[in-house]
């Protein structure tokens, strides 16, 4: 008995192609996602005025992720120390081998430190209203995701970040 | 239709009468059949990357840090242990006892295996070169030792300290090479030397 017209049509694999199809662009974006480039929306008052407390979409190159050629000044994202599952965006102010004073109060008890091999210290912009290194301490590189690199959303205010270092000027 | 105007009108250009005149001789029908089932087999690499970074993969164990329970050869041979690593949710439900993967502290780009020692809320009577007589676990970090008695053959939390779950990166399940030692790894049977005052009740 011959088989029913579906099954020998040449379109007849047409189902597992779609379904192999997704399977592999799934896959390829997820990679795209964890290794190139992604597109993730931040909140929260620490990086004022670098990042607005609501809304914004920030571009985080994942080159970068554990912190290789992270230099002094880039804006990095990395999985929270604290609190797991947590991603958070912050500024580096020391690598590896790098002196900090680290100042509890305005006036107070002043410390200074070495960084670590193979951590960094990482800050926020907005010192009054951040959780970071002051707190937890020199922060292993390796969980860094990648760098921030732009601002994309809201669009009317898209802009490169950059290292925020400015020559001191002489007077 | 217009997309069929601008094949034929590619169809017709002198790099692609060459390209058709070159599959038709057999190195070219070669040449061809070969990059096609390259690219296919490419294809699948994404997919190759999820499961060994989501799922599981093989590692191979160097360095004298677990002996003797892996590399039990260390001391005879080259010979890596094989070891089967899995990387589904690696921060969540791990026991004291654990053999866990981490991106080490100190070099971030090399991973490491060790034994998890003490959970959050331990406190943990630390060996030598650690500057603290005992150390607190804190929240959302461990204690990892590496199980070679001599201690100057591991590099663990005995000198960076506690480490975020944040680094670790798998929880190594099973020992595939060598064959007299293959088999889960029994994790629960472990008996450390390391003074541990538990934390919490319910672990």
């Amino acid at each position: 008995m011959p088989l029913p017209q579906f099954f020998t049509h040449r379109h007849a694999t047409a189902p597992l192609l779609i379904l192999t199809t997704t399977l592999k662009t799934f896959f390829f974006t997820h990679l795209f996602l964890t290794h190139i480039y992604t597109l993730k929306p931040t909140r929260g008052p620490s990086m004022l005025p670098t990042l607005e407390v609501f809304g914004d979409s920030v571009l985080i190159s994942r080159y970068f992720r554990r912190g290789r050629d992270v230099k002094v000044g880039d804006v990095v994202s990395f999985d929270s120390v604290v609190v797991s599952g947590e991603e958070v965006i912050k500024r580096v102010v020391g690598c590896q081998g790098d002196f900090v004073i680290l100042q509890d109060e305005v006036g107070r008890g002043e410390k200074m430190l070495q960084v670590p091999e193979g951590h960094c210290w990482v800050v926020g912009d907005n010192l009054s209203a951040s959780r970071d290194s002051r707190h937890f301490g020199p922060m292993p590189m390796a969980v860094i995701k990648g760098k921030v690199v732009a601002k994309v959303f809201p669009w009317s205010e898209r802009k490169w970040i950059d290292d925020g270092l400015r020559p001191v000027e002489t007077q | 239709m217009f997309s069929n105007r601008i094949f034929s009108a590619l169809r017709n250009t002198a790099i692609s009468r060459n390209v058709t005149a070159f599959r038709s001789t057999p190195s070219g029908q070669f040449f061809w059949d070969t990059s096609r089932k390259l690219l296919i087999i490419a294809s699948w690499v994404p997919a190759v990357v999820f499961f060994n970074e989501n799922v599981g993969m093989v590692t191979f164990i160097s360095g004298p840090s677990m002996y003797p329970y892996l590399n039990t050869n260390y001391n005879e041979s080259q010979s890596k242990d094989a070891c089967w690593v899995n990387k589904w949710k690696p921060a969540e439900n791990l026991k004291r006892g654990m053999l866990v993967s981490f991106w080490s502290p100190a070099h971030p780009e090399v991973l490491a295996v060790k034994r998890v020692i003490a959970l959050p809320g331990d406190k943990v009577v630390t060996r030598a070169p650690y500057p603290m007589p005992t150390v607190d676990i804190p929240c959302n970090h461990i204690w990892v030792e590496g199980d070679n008695k001599d201690g100057t053959k591991t590099l663990d939390s005995n000198y960076y300290g506690p480490i975020s779950t944040s680094l670790v990166q798998g929880k190594i399940t099973h020992v595939l090479w060598p064959w007299n030692s293959a088999g889960s790894i029994r994790w629960w049977e472990f008996k450390g030397r390391t003074k541990v005052v538990k934390g919490r009740g319910e672990d």
